[in-house]
């Protein structure tokens, strides 16, 4: 964690005091732990101590291939049997997560028990985001919304493979990896925009997800969710247009790279709406979907004002 | 509040834990002339029994409307301070370096004593349906007191105090001995690999020499198991 420590000038003050600031890679890492501690938080949530989680999760198993499914059922079955102690133990592991990621000593081991526990979420608990059963829709967040968790774990990794990366993802991975990487999330977001197969019930998701919300957002879905069903082929032309361009983005010039990142903001944030808000007012979710996700990954990725090498 | 008896119940233990200790931590702070934050225990006793008292009912202290007092009042101050953080004004030994978390903190215990009878409400409901419930039933269950007017609000608030957990967890390593030369003039040691560095405090200005921060881990942890807890409370409250 050396290299996220930088000395700071003599300043008056506690501000001072601080002595070592954050580098633009452990914010980051911050920002994932607090999106960990956050979805520890919500997994205490009343719901998730009713009947309703262990059925949430025995419903991802469905279209799955058998192999897939039948753990995916199994599963599901255990945690209703037990299901006061496992629920408080997953959101006990998220919040640990969270801290242990917080914590530099052990931000290594909390970012490795990460990947672990997000590719188990990703096979347990989101049946692998629907991609193999057909079911993968951007408005519950596929390719998956704790995939990015995993992504982004180890793109922030502490450690530095390529210093001169133009952009902190590709600090650990190398900006090659780090860029196939993008490609290959916001490219799959592409293509679940323009399946057909896909395409179809987004509308209908997008419209479901009014329910239980705050009037205001309610609002927002409700419309967006008829606009997409009057406007389907064209929304979905549009959305995939827009994900490719975020996907080839990171390989233009630093200068064209960065108005393609902004632009993965903006979808990051209006997937988020058309998520609602991953569904956090409802009292029923479980993370925050995978837009915020998005836009921290969409950070990592931010050319640096002066690469590394350059000087100054 | 909502949520399994067991676990509000843990919750309560361990915001009475937190008053408790940081009750014990004035003391101490007199007893052994050590420094310590006064404004940041004192507002952490306040809170550690409110919140026990939210969480648990049989903890119950004072009335809600007492309670909605003496936290606008604690806002009041930590915004004072805010201010006069923002302003450069000379920093005290005794008070709080970073006010505005503790502002947002007693904003938040205010907000949640003004919209406490609607989640009681809602608790009540969840609890009735705990079993065999279906996730529509639970999405149609919190649909209604959704409707209260604020309750969006209790969202960026847990936002922000998860977010000041995670900074707090970062300066647990990052600044141990800053946390106990807090208001002294710094300037940085020589770069360490893998530890903090170490600041070294100018003999010219600070509080009185031997007037060590008592036990500042233990301060950063007590306000660390304060945000979780406040933000649990008020993702229950969306």
């Amino acid at each position: 964690m050396s290299e996220s420590l930088t000395l700071a000038r003599p300043v008056a003050g506690e501000r001072a005091a601080g002595v070592a600031t954050l580098d633009p890679r452990r914010k980051l890492q911050l920002a994932l732990a607090a999106a960990w501690l956050f979805d520890g938080i919500l997994q205490f949530q009343p719901a998730m101590f009713t009947k309703a989680f262990p059925q949430m999760l025995g419903d991802s198993a469905h279209g799955n291939p058998a192999a897939l499914a039948a753990p995916i059922t199994w599963s599901a079955g255990f945690v209703g049997h037990h299901l006061a102690v496992l629920t408080a133990v997953f959101a006990t592991i998220q919040v640990v997560l969270g801290l242990g990621i917080a914590w530099r000593p052990t931000v290594r081991l909390a970012l490795g028990a990460s990947v672990a526990w997000a590719l188990g979420v990703w096979w347990f608990g989101e049946g692998l985001g629907g991609v193999l059963a057909g079911t993968a829709s951007l408005a519950d967040g596929a390719p998956g919304a704790v995939l990015l968790y995993a992504v982004l774990a180890v793109l922030l990794w502490p450690a530095d493979r390529d210093v001169s990366a133009p952009f902190v993802a590709g600090r650990f991975v190398g900006t090659g990896v780090a860029r196939v990487l993008w490609l290959a999330v916001w490219g799959s977001m592409a293509v679940f925009a323009a399946l057909p197969a896909a395409r179809a019930p987004l509308s209908r998701t997008i419209a479901d997800m009014a329910s239980g919300e705050p009037t205001w957002l309610a609002w927002i879905d409700s419309r967006l969710g008829a606009s997409l069903a009057d406007h389907g082929l064209l929304a979905a032309v549009l959305l995939a247009t827009m994900f490719a361009i975020a996907g080839v983005g990171v390989f233009l010039p630093r200068r064209f790279a960065r108005a393609v990142i902004a632009l993965a903001l903006v979808l990051a944030v209006m997937l988020w709406l058309a998520q609602g808000l991953g569904g956090i007012f409802t009292g029923a979710s479980t993370d925050p979907n995978s837009a915020p996700l998005l836009a921290l990954l969409a950070l990592s990725f931010w050319p640096a004002a002066v690469l590394p090498g350059e000087g100054a | 509040m909502g949520g399994p008896g067991w676990l509000s119940g843990i919750f309560a233990a361990l915001m009475l834990t937190v008053a408790t200790y940081c009750a014990g931590r004035l003391l101490a702070a007199r007893w052994w002339h050590r420094r310590t934050e006064l404004d940041t225990d004192g507002a952490h006793i306040v809170m550690g029994v409110a919140m026990a008292g939210m969480l648990v009912p049989g903890l119950r202290t004072l009335p809600t409307g007492a309670w909605e007092g003496v936290f606008a009042a604690g806002a009041a101050w930590f915004g004072g301070q805010t201010l006069r953080a923002r302003r450069g004004a000379p920093l005290s030994s005794w008070r709080c370096l970073h006010a505005a978390p503790h502002l947002v903190e007693c904003a938040a215990m205010l907000y949640m004593f003004l919209l406490l009878p609607a989640s009681v409400v809602r608790a009540s409901v969840v609890r009735a349906s705990v079993v065999r419930a279906t996730a529509a039933d639970v999405a149609s269950m919190t649909a209604a007191p959704n409707a209260a007017r604020f309750s969006f609000l209790a969202l960026p608030m847990a936002l922000f105090l998860l977010g000041y957990v995670v900074w707090l967890g970062d300066r647990l390593t990052v600044h141990p001995t800053a946390l106990a030369l807090a208001g002294q003039r710094l300037e940085p040691g020589p770069p360490m690999s893998g530890a903090a560095p170490t600041p070294i405090a100018c003999p010219d200005a600070g509080p009185a020499p031997g007037r060590r921060y008592l036990a500042p881990r233990c301060a950063v942890l007590c306000k660390i198991a304060m945000g979780i807890t406040m933000g649990y409370m008020l993702i229950l409250m969306l």
